[in-house]
């Protein structure tokens, strides 16, 4: 099996989390304004929505939005990779070219996870993570809308050949992504247009499972608008989908690896 | 290990390590790699020589699976490296021109990485790292960030990182380009010992053609064709005893009658070069009869370079053999 390689590749990944001190700090910092200023702002002019506070109906958003960058930044490390030659020691390792992507996928969603659930016990002591929290559901939505991230960055990743590059993309897909996806307001309240935007963008799915998680899907103003096996459904088939096209793109190699792959199971 | 060198010289057909078949590459409308046949026997030196754009790296990476062939065949380890490019990256290493280290990590997390991208266990990765840091000398930077060491330190480092799995194969290209010169003579023992202690096939590329009198054989490409090969000692004796250098505002005169003596000359502007194939030649004589017509005049032992430069001229076509 693949494993050890696959798991160098996570393990640098992590390490270079851990090293990057601004960016880990960044991170944490990012979520705790868009809670304290918009999340205040908002609650003064909403009050609550079912039984909770604005803070705690954004919470199951910034989770989501800590780990659509967590995950992100590791796909960029695709680029990156490709801008400093460690790309061509990747592609001269002794394993079909594929599981680079897929390596990189798992490596952004580990990341991403750890992030998200050190953000979330950052929050909890302070009242912002709701009392019906259902752990299991809440593993689930984070790992689900990790992957989903990591699958999205990683299609972008491959398709950019400069870090620049790359940049420009993110900023015109993080921003939509994050603001047309149920984070900041339930879906259901959207406008026709931005609804149909929302129901086709996957990050509405991961949003949508951590609500259920984290606000329980009893109160019908809670927020949720899917049922918990839509959501997964969608951000595993959408992980799945945009990993493939990814591989497809990565090399003709891995093109060729990977239907072959495909045959012998 | 020199008990096996042996056998292995003597034995009637010694394994061919990297094969090519009238292998090319095609860049759009460029043809990078035009039918290269090469042969190379296992535990051979091997250097494919010639000028930057010749097409030595694309050759590189077609054998190490970085690109794929346009046309042709190649075989590395017994390996096509069209088909089971897997296989192939699994017997080989590979030294890139510029370095693929990862800056943040340390000089022991780099090979770490290496080591596990080789499926190598832990345990064998440590004591690996140990024996190459101590081989390459940089033991005492063991858990400095790669940021932090000199130019041929991380040479030694790729270098280093590219042996970790005691691969059959060594590719390097252009090991020593932008290195100072303690650096350079530092990398080439590191070849040398790698060779003499592991055994394994070094497959070469430079345009310090000077570098490569070392190996057991070289070819020479030019605009992607290969123009000559053979073992550098001789090539180089082939090409004669003595080179002449003369500089000089008459240099077409000159030309015109020394070449009926020395044969046709390598002509550069106002300088032009000739080929001595005597041992016992007079050059007081040379000089008498060139008297004050030159600038200068300068006799010297023939190397690679002037192997390249002679076989490389149109005009000399056919006057050199190799």
């Amino acid at each position: 099996m693949m494993w050890r390689p696959v798991w160098g590749i996570i393990e640098r990944e992590m390490v270079r989390m851990l090293r990057q001190r601004g960016r880990l700090v960044s991170t944490a910092v990012r979520p705790l304004i868009w809670l304290v200023v918009i999340g205040s702002g908002f609650n003064a002019m909403l009050g609550h929505i079912g039984s909770y506070s604005y803070h705690q109906f954004l919470v199951p958003g910034l989770l989501g939005m800590v780990m659509l960058f967590g995950a992100m930044l590791v796909s960029l490390t695709v680029v990156y990779d490709k801008e400093f030659g460690v790309m061509r020691l990747l592609i001269t390792a002794p394993l079909p070219h594929y599981w680079i992507v897929v390596a990189k996928v798992i490596s952004g969603a580990v990341v991403a996870v750890v992030q998200a659930a050190a953000f979330a016990l950052l929050l909890a002591p302070f009242g912002y993570v709701g009392s019906e929290v259902s752990i299991g559901l809440l593993l689930l939505g984070l790992v689900a809308t990790a992957l989903a991230c990591a699958s999205l960055g990683i299609v972008f990743a491959v398709w950019s050949s400069t870090l620049d590059n790359f940049a420009v993309v993110m900023n015109f897909v993080i921003f939509p992504v994050f603001f047309l996806s149920g984070a900041l307001y339930p879906v259901q309240k959207l406008p026709d247009v931005l609804k149909f935007v929302a129901v086709i963008n996957p990050f509405t799915y991961g949003v949508d499972l951590l609500k259920h998680a984290l606000l329980g899907s009893a109160a019908p103003l809670s927020g949720t608008d899917f049922g918990v096996l839509i959501d997964v459904a969608v951000l595993l088939g959408f992980t799945v989908g945009a990993t493939f096209i990814a591989c497809l793109r990565f090399s003709h190699e891995s093109a060729a690896g990977l239907l072959q792959f495909l045959q012998t199971r | 290990m020199t008990g096996n060198n042996t056998s292995l010289q003597t034995a009637p057909e010694a394994k061919i390590a990297i094969q090519t078949i009238g292998l090319c590459k095609d860049y759009g409308s460029l043809r990078a790699v035009d039918k290269l046949d090469l042969e190379v026997p296992e535990g051979q030196f091997f250097g494919l020589l010639g000028p930057n754009g010749s097409g030595k790296t694309t050759t590189i990476h077609m054998l190490t699976t970085l690109a794929r062939p346009t046309q042709g065949q190649a075989f590395v380890a017994g390996h096509d490296v069209r088909r089971e490019g897997v296989a192939v990256r699994r017997e080989i290493g590979l030294v890139f021109q510029e370095s693929a280290l990862d800056r943040t990590l340390t000089v022991a997390e780099n090979l770490r990485f290496a080591g596990l991208l080789r499926n190598l266990p832990t345990a064998v990765i440590r004591q690996r790292s140990d024996e190459l840091l101590d081989l390459f000398r940089l033991s005492d930077r063991r858990d400095k960030p790669v940021a932090t060491l000199s130019g041929g330190m991380r040479r030694a480092l790729d270098m280093a990182r590219g042996v970790m799995h005691h691969p059959r194969l060594l590719f390097l290209d252009e090991p020593t380009l932008g290195l100072d010169v303690p650096s350079r003579r530092g990398i080439w023992r590191f070849i040398e010992r790698l060779r003499r202690d592991e055994g394994i096939t070094v497959f070469l590329t430079t345009h310090y053609l000077e570098e490569a009198e070392e190996c057991h054989q070289v070819a020479f490409l030019a605009k992607g064709k290969m123009i000559g090969s053979g073992a550098p000692k001789a090539l180089v004796q082939s090409l004669g005893t003595y080179m002449v250098e003369i500089e000089s505002e008459h240099i077409e005169t000159i030309i015109a009658s020394l070449s009926r003596r020395l044969g046709p000359c390598l002509q550069d502007g106002t300088k032009a070069s000739f080929r001595i194939q005597e041992e016992q030649f007079d050059f007081l004589d040379l000089q008498a009869e060139l008297g004050n017509r030159v600038q200068s005049v300068r006799w010297r032992r023939p190397n690679l370079n002037d192997v390249f430069l002679w076989i490389n001229d149109p005009n000399l076509s056919g006057s050199v053999v190799v």
